[in-house]
């Protein structure tokens, strides 16, 4: 009933396909990120890069039109939520500006240099988001600038509302962002005012809730504060980010008996699935070693 | 599906539209939670059509570059939708089913089993974080939302395919042909 030489090559086929899949698989790991694959990549996203970007463009009046039919459901709540954060930000200002005069004062006092910090010390450049990972499990953005730009791997993207990601590769014209909300994604932060620190890390399937772990238990972490990245230098290691971006806000706290430190839920401020501008941190300051005059090594 | 340069220039046309438009078009555009996916769609309508082989050789190109454009590990979709559109063409095959609302249960099938499939492949690959139960939710809204749309790209793809098909198994002229009179035990010549 069935011709062997069909089923043959149809087995065959199959086997090759997936035979180069596994080898393709291999080789990505292996050479995590570079050698031919990474060169393929380059070469096909530099190759594709027009074309994403005019049909980004052109479907963009669809996209807003939908986009708009659910901003307006979203909107009566936002509203409201909003004028809320206004009241509570408008009792933190007087505060803060105090605190800032008092922190001066007392820099100056003690000849203290000021950290190279965000947004000061940091040269943006703005960029339009021309692809999306399709995926849940992979949080990966391409953006329209590339190193013709300046643009180079491992500088931190912010969206309007705060930090969105790194720069992962860089071709001459675009660049892919691998954002916090990434698997593979890991930041350092601090919850301000408390000083806590701890690494924000992602739920695969969850966009809108980051978690802040390994914050000591002793460190009390309040609903409401919020959570900016630490920016931490050492000798030998030092941060991607730079200290201050704002990442997003307290919305729970997970206290396990068990547990030898608290878990605390974080909503970033950026909404990442949405995102369709960036900047892209090109300038990270002085080192601490330059800001002392010493000759980085 | 006749192995001709139309024949890959069709199939490769409908690949590119395809992952550009998932890529660049709908990507930010969510519902319920979720997005719809042309990727499996367009694998399962040009296998369905076309056979195994070409469905398989579908996939593995959509994937290859689904993978290259998105950056990051080279592989997974491939394999994944590789799996897809073998698995599809061979139902075909088997089957050679040929109601006209065959996109709908087919398009679902080949949604779910990218979503899981991946996933899985995912989970066994690079995934150094939690999980949350939620994925499980945007994989089910998901595949309703590609069930809504398999319809008409399912149509489109006959649409460009057409031409370069060996036999279009949906073709309803096939099935609605009148057969020829019979007797009243289906036997020709015994008519009444």
């Amino acid at each position: 009933m069935f011709d062997s030489k069909v089923v043959r090559r149809r087995r065959a086929a199959l086997a090759i396909f997936v035979v180069l899949s596994m080898v393709m698989l291999t080789a990505s790991f292996g050479q995590s990120g570079g050698g031919i694959l990474g060169a393929l990549q380059g070469g096909a996203q530099t190759v594709f890069a027009p074309l994403e970007k005019g049909a980004g463009r052109a479907l963009k009046p669809a996209r807003d039109l939908f986009g708009w039919v659910g901003d307006t459901f979203d909107a009566k709540g936002e509203n409201k939520r909003l004028q809320a954060e206004v009241e509570d930000l408008r009792k933190q200002l007087g505060g803060s500006a105090t605190a800032q005069r008092d922190a001066e004062q007392l820099r100056a006092l003690v000849k203290l240099n000021r950290d190279a910090g965000f947004p000061t010390d940091t040269k943006p450049v703005a960029a339009r988001v021309i692809v999306r990972s399709p995926t849940v499990w992979y949080s990966t953005v391409k953006i329209d600038r590339g190193s013709d730009d300046g643009i180079k791997k491992d500088q931190p993207v912010i969206s309007a509302g705060g930090l969105a990601g790194k720069v992962s590769s860089v071709s001459g014209g675009s660049a892919d962002v691998t954002l916090i909300t990434d698997g593979a994604s890991a930041v350092s932060a601090q919850v301000m005012p408390d000083g806590a620190n701890g690494i924000v890390k992602p739920e695969v399937g969850k966009p809108d809730d980051l978690l802040l772990d390994f914050v000591e238990k002793k460190r009390r972490v309040t609903e409401g504060t919020t959570v900016v990245t630490s920016g931490f230098r050492s000798s030998r290691v030092e941060s991607l980010f730079p200290r201050g971006i704002p990442i997003g806000r307290v919305t729970k706290v997970d206290l396990d008996e068990v547990e030898l430190y608290q878990r605390v839920h974080l909503k970033p401020f950026a909404d990442l699935r949405r995102v369709d501008f960036v900047q892209v941190l090109t300038s990270r300051g002085r080192t601490a070693t330059e800001q002392a005059g010493v000759p980085a090594p | 599906m006749r192995p001709t340069p139309g024949a890959f220039l069709r199939a490769g046309a409908i690949a590119v539209v395809a992952v550009i438009l998932q890529l660049s078009g709908l990507g930010p555009l969510r519902f319920f939670g979720a997005t719809p996916d042309l990727t499996p769609l367009v694998v399962a309508a040009v296998a369905i059509y076309a056979g195994s082989i070409p469905g398989a050789a579908m996939g593995f190109g959509t994937g290859l570059l689904l993978d290259l454009l998105v950056g990051g590990t080279m592989g997974p979709s491939s394999l994944v939708l590789t799996a897809v559109g073998y698995w599809v063409g061979r139902y075909r095959e088997v089957r050679d089913p040929a109601h006209g609302l065959l996109p709908i249960p087919v398009g679902a099938v080949a949604t779910l089993g990218w979503a899981l499939a991946f996933a899985a492949v995912s989970f066994m690959l690079d995934v150094g974080t939690t999980v949350s139960p939620l994925v499980l939710r945007e994989m089910l809204v998901a595949t309703a939302l590609n069930t809504i749309i398999a319809l008409p790209v399912f149509w489109l793809c006959r649409r460009v395919l057409r031409p370069a098909l060996a036999v279009d198994p949906l073709d309803a002229r096939r099935r609605r042909r009148k057969p020829r009179g019979t007797g009243p035990l289906g036997l020709r010549g015994l008519e009444v």
